[in-house]
């Protein structure tokens, strides 16, 4: 069993250094989608060994929810929303793609430091599985401030989500089940709210780069 | 009598979903917060009564006690008042065509559901659901603070939405760590309840806490608008609705830092010393302190120096927790209350400012006191109070903060919290002093004379509230004040 969480750990890991290498907006969303899909595995893996064990269904339900929006419903949002774009070629990044990954790799490595230094998440060995899925917290902060596009913020904010359901499943075993189904009806919302004002943003400026949105200083 | 406040936001949503006419929805939303400063009342009572307040119903899941209760009680006046200065703000846009009828059902529906949201959070024992509700003040909010739908009024509302949902994800996994903490301590089916933690403080794995304290001083501390998070809040306080930005400013942030207080508590108590967190909060509140201190001396927008001004005071009130001494305690709690209605105040009399003149920008406007004598009125004894003038109620709490600063033998910061202070009031003196003087412009079709009747009205309530509890703080006060003092301390 641990086997296959430190597999996926990893996969869900590299899935977010695919996020940051991709170049375009639906690759963004495609591989958001994977990503999710990777997530609902590890909640099913353990919704299931704890549903055959304990006899509770909480994790299997949450792994259907996960399912349902993350892989179906919010990537369909999205690309609906950047349908009603207009398509336009421009440079959507502040550096290049291999210092981000550069970068991305140094981020692993601090949470590896920062990880090892609290005694109860070590034990014997260092929790890898933590380290992966705070990971995958800092890379999701950092495609955030490193793309221009409105789009790419919201699915940076998804990997923080996503990140952060991970670190939860790995070190806690999950959130309470009511909190969990309060985080995504949040996290829903906050989409959907995103999506709208990504329309609306390009009707008033017309375009979705954020660097036009500079009036408000001082 | 606690439910009617889970209830009464509810149903004043859907009722302004339904009802189709404009006054219906200002009756209904009158009603709503009035009697949700009825049950207030009552669930203040029954606080001084029996300390906590809990339902068998719900399991632990309703719970209020003093710190509760002080945010709870100002959230909800200010609630109160607000909606009734929405009603005069409202029929005044829609006499200049500026908004349609649609606009206004949307306004009221949003309200109650942000409204639903803060009691929410202050109402509920899980720190779980304690973020999620504050999370949905973020997102019931990002479509008020857009609401003018222009393109100042679009950034800011994109701005607060995600640096506010991405900050607070900080403090999300702050609660896992909380969660990891207390993993053989409290059972899974009560994890992250706050009375059990609170009990069990001692047994929690302190280096897990500290880790989880850090991120969740981050993540809440961008919702109260703390530098260097605080980025979003002057654009969404000056680009929201006046009375919006009242709420926002005298009760979300309060929500914001009373989620910290919390957990604040359980580490102090789980540390047994506050070395660790005064050391972090007393940072990141001089750091606000000093930011504001900056932007307010240079500020050529009103609506922004007010935005300015609650990060300072935010910035106190996370010193006076830093401090942690029993003092310093009490006059954060005191200045919370004061800054809340002080700032409520300032914000609703900048609407009247705003509509009536229709500019944001301080050199554009002239001969206040001629032009509305209630709101200009208001205005400047409300710029004096917020810079810590007597008689005023925020220079009570100010003046206990420097007796508990200088008492915790802090001379230095103490010197230097006086000379930003010192500074700020500098700022916000010289460049509003220019407002009320002189003629207004003649060419002008301005009429003069309030328009906004039961705004006025407010106005004056909020200008007694203050200048009275600057000069006497009545008993019941004192008493939950103290009471909560004790809950965060420990005692």
């Amino acid at each position: 069993m641990e086997f296959f969480f430190d597999l996926l750990s990893v996969l869900v890991l590299l899935s977010s250094f695919v996020l940051v290498s991709n170049k375009k907006i639906t690759a963004y969303i495609k591989t958001f989608q994977i990503q999710s899909a990777l997530i609902a595995l590890i909640a099913g893996i353990m919704g299931w060994s704890i549903a055959v064990n304990e006899d509770k269904y909480d994790i299997l339900i949450i792994c259907v929810i996960i399912i349902a929006l993350k892989v179906i419903f919010i990537p369909h949002l999205l690309y609906k929303t950047y349908g009603n774009i207009e398509y336009r070629v421009e440079k959507d990044f502040f550096m290049n793609i291999p210092i981000i990954v550069l970068i991305c790799c140094g981020l692993v490595v601090f949470s590896y430091f920062s990880v090892s230094n609290i005694g109860s998440l070590t034990g014997f060995h260092i929790n890898h599985q933590v380290v992966n899925s705070l990971s995958v917290v800092l890379i999701g902060f950092f495609f955030m401030i490193s793309r221009k596009k409105a789009i790419g913020q919201i699915i940076g904010y998804l990997v923080i989500e996503n990140g952060i359901f991970v670190t939860a499943m790995f070190s806690t075993n999950g959130m309470p089940f009511i909190v969990d189904i309060g985080i995504f009806i949040d996290m829903i919302t906050a989409v959907m709210i995103m999506g709208i004002m990504v329309t609306r943003i390009n009707k008033k400026f017309e375009s979705i780069n954020i660097d036009k949105l500079s009036k408000l200083k001082g | 009598m606690g439910l009617v406040l889970w209830i009464a936001p509810i149903i004043a949503v859907m009722l302004s979903r339904v009802v189709n006419n404009i006054k219906s929805l200002h009756i209904i939303s009158i009603c709503t917060s009035f009697i949700m400063l009825l049950a207030a009342g009552i669930t203040t009572k029954s606080v001084m009564l029996y300390e906590t307040l809990t339902y068998k119903i719900f399991g632990d899941a309703f719970f209020i006690d003093a710190v509760s209760i002080i945010v709870l009680d100002i959230v909800i006046i200010i609630g109160f008042l607000v909606s009734i200065y929405s009603v005069g703000y409202l029929n005044e846009k829609l006499r200049h065509n500026l908004i349609k009828y649609k606009k206004i059902k949307f306004y009221y529906s949003m309200m109650y559901i942000f409204m639903f949201s803060m009691v929410l959070a202050l109402t509920v024992n899980n720190i779980g659901i304690m973020w999620v509700a504050i999370e949905a003040t973020t997102l019931a909010t990002a479509f008020l603070v857009g609401f003018n739908n222009d393109e100042n009024a679009l950034e800011a509302a994109w701005k607060y939405v995600i640096i506010c949902s991405v900050g607070i994800a900080m403090a999300l996994v702050g609660i896992i760590f909380l969660h990891l903490a207390s993993i053989n301590v409290v059972s899974n089916e009560n994890a992250l309840q706050w009375n059990l933690l609170y009990d069990n403080a001692k047994d929690l794995n302190g280096s897990v806490l500290r880790l989880s304290f850090i991120f969740i001083l981050i993540g809440f501390g961008t919702k109260a608008g703390l530098a260097p998070m605080h980025t979003w809040l002057p654009d969404a306080h000056s680009q929201a609705p006046s009375p919006i930005s009242a709420l926002l400013s005298g009760a979300l942030l309060n929500s914001a830092m009373y989620a910290t207080i919390r957990i604040l508590a359980i580490v102090n108590k789980n540390l047994n010393d506050s070395a660790f967190t005064g050391r972090l909060m007393i940072a990141f509140g001089i750091l606000s302190i000093a930011a504001a201190a900056v932007f307010i001396m240079t500020q050529k927008d009103y609506k922004r120096l007010l935005a300015y001004s609650s990060i300072e005071h935010m910035g106190i009130i996370t010193l006076a927790f830093g401090i942690f001494t029993p003092l310093s305690i009490f006059a954060g709690f005191l200045h919370m209350i004061n800054h809340s209605f002080t700032k409520t105040m300032l914000f609703l009399a900048s609407g009247n400012i705003l509509q009536k003149y229709n500019t944001r920008r301080i050199s554009k406007v002239r001969g206040l006191l001629k032009m509305l004598p209630i709101s200009g009125a208001a205005f400047l004894i409300g710029l004096l109070a917020i810079s810590g003038t007597p008689p005023f109620s925020i220079f009570v709490s100010e003046i206990n903060m420097f007796l508990s600063i200088f008492s915790a033998k802090y001379y230095v910061l103490g010197g230097v919290f006086i000379l930003l202070l010192a500074f700020i009031f500098v700022g916000i003196v010289i460049t509003l002093f220019k407002v009320f003087f002189g003629e207004p412009a003649i060419d002008s079709n301005i009429r003069r004379g309030e328009t906004n009747k039961p705004g006025a009205a407010v106005l004056i309530v909020l200008l007694i509230i203050i200048s009275v509890t600057g000069l006497y703080m009545p008993k019941l006060l004192k008493n939950l004040i103290t009471s909560a003092q004790m809950i965060i301390i420990g005692g």
